[in-house]
């Protein structure tokens, strides 16, 4: 968990609606794999946000901006606001932006105690539309 | 004596008589005990509820856009459009004013993909959008629209509701002239007119509202859009704002992905 790693990989491209912005400068067909530790996490309205500080090649770290959807809709996929803390060691997916600077849209974590969540609802009874 | 009457009467008709300003009229507010006492007919149905954009048939549904080719854009949005066109090949967002906290006005603030809050009064439908708690007034009560020379634009414009038969015509005018946009690349202006037309469907589970837009400011002849909304009892509308440092945290809002 340590080591910097960045996976690219190619997906499918999945079109959603965007909220309080335009997702224009996220490149929907690729992810990337951050792994480090949570430099922050907010949990608040209209985005939640969380800043994931990962190892770059040179034994600095480099912060990775990750947008989030709103709690109301986090709270439906499981989360709490507690669920990440400052310094939990985490494995964070995102879609990554499309210039290559270190930021993206968050897709999923993967926890040390190896929970993962990602926005999608978990109730049997989903809300009307995932909301970025 | 006389002389002096004289001047005076001469110093009279040089000054006219001071005219004070007429105060209009000021309607009732609709929360007025006195205007919700007013008899009138029972309305048809109630929209009191939480209200979401039916997004089943379509992830594209919450757009009014893009234009209808019957519909000719004048030159300033035709400028406006082909830009917006050119950022989406790049990458970028063609003035996200909305992502820039400007509010997203009517029609958008509609179908922004968060629930909105209707509260049916027999004088006015107060809603609330989840969406930077935007909100807007139809007015119920019998009022014109505002003299357009007082009213205050805004980006929700002022809505005028009447019933017809099970529908509700809502007629909405006086917006601002900036920083409100239709769909991608396409302004709203001042002149902006929309008429909707909204109904009640599957005993009250579903709100449909057709949209008729004209802004001959911004394009030629009517566009046209039917959305839908389905009730929502698990979803709550609470506090949201745009503060000063979200977009800070937001990285795809900042400028270099952002075309003006």
């Amino acid at each position: 968990m340590k080591s910097a790693l960045l996976c690219i990989a190619v997906v499918l491209a999945s079109t959603i609606v965007s909220a309080h912005h335009s997702s224009a400068g996220i490149d929907r067909t690729k992810s990337v794999e951050l792994v480090g530790t949570i430099k922050q996490f907010s949990w608040t309205n209209p985005h939640s946000w969380m800043e994931v500080e990962v190892p770059d090649q040179k034994g600095g770290t480099v912060v990775w901006k990750v947008e989030m959807t709103s709690p109301a809709y986090l709270v439906r996929a499981g989360w709490k606001s507690t669920t990440v803390k400052t310094g939990d060691e985490v494995k964070v997916t995102v879609r990554p932006l499309r210039d290559g600077s270190p930021g993206g849209l968050f897709v999923s974590v993967l926890l040390a105690d190896g929970r993962s969540f990602t926005e999608r609802p978990i109730a049997t009874t989903p809300p009307a539309s995932p909301n970025p | 004596m006389a002389r002096a009457l004289m001047l005076a009467a001469a110093i009279g008709l040089l000054i006219p008589p001071q005219v004070l300003a007429q105060a209009p009229a000021v309607p009732l507010n609709p929360l007025a005990p006195s205007n919700l006492a007013k008899p009138r007919p029972k309305p048809p149905f109630d929209l009191t509820g939480t209200w979401f954009i039916d997004m089943a048939g379509s992830q594209n549904s919450w757009r009014f856009g893009p234009p209808p080719t019957a519909n000719k854009m004048t030159p300033e949005t035709l400028k406006h459009f082909e830009a917006s066109q050119k950022a989406q090949k790049e990458g970028k967002a063609y003035r996200d004013d909305i992502g820039q906290c400007w509010p997203a006005g009517l029609p958008l603030i509609m179908t922004r993909v968060w629930p909105v809050a209707m509260i049916q009064l027999p004088t006015a439908i107060y809603m609330v959008s989840h969406f930077m708690n935007s909100l807007r007034i139809v007015y119920l009560d019998g009022r014109p629209h505002s003299d357009p020379d007082v009213v205050v634009r805004t980006f929700n414009g002022e809505s005028i509701g009447k019933w017809e038969g099970d529908t509700l015509v809502v007629d909405t005018m006086h917006f601002v002239n900036d920083h409100h946009w239709i769909d991608a690349g396409i302004p709203a202006t001042d002149a902006l007119h929309i008429v909707e037309r909204l109904r009640l469907l599957k005993g009250g589970a579903v709100l449909e509202i057709e949209y008729t837009l004209t802004d001959p400011k911004s394009w030629e002849g009517e566009m046209k859009w039917t959305k839908r909304w389905n009730r929502v009892d698990d979803q709550e509308v609470t506090e949201v704002t745009c503060t000063p440092d979200l977009n800070s945290h937001i990285p795809s809002t900042q400028s270099e992905f952002q075309a003006r």
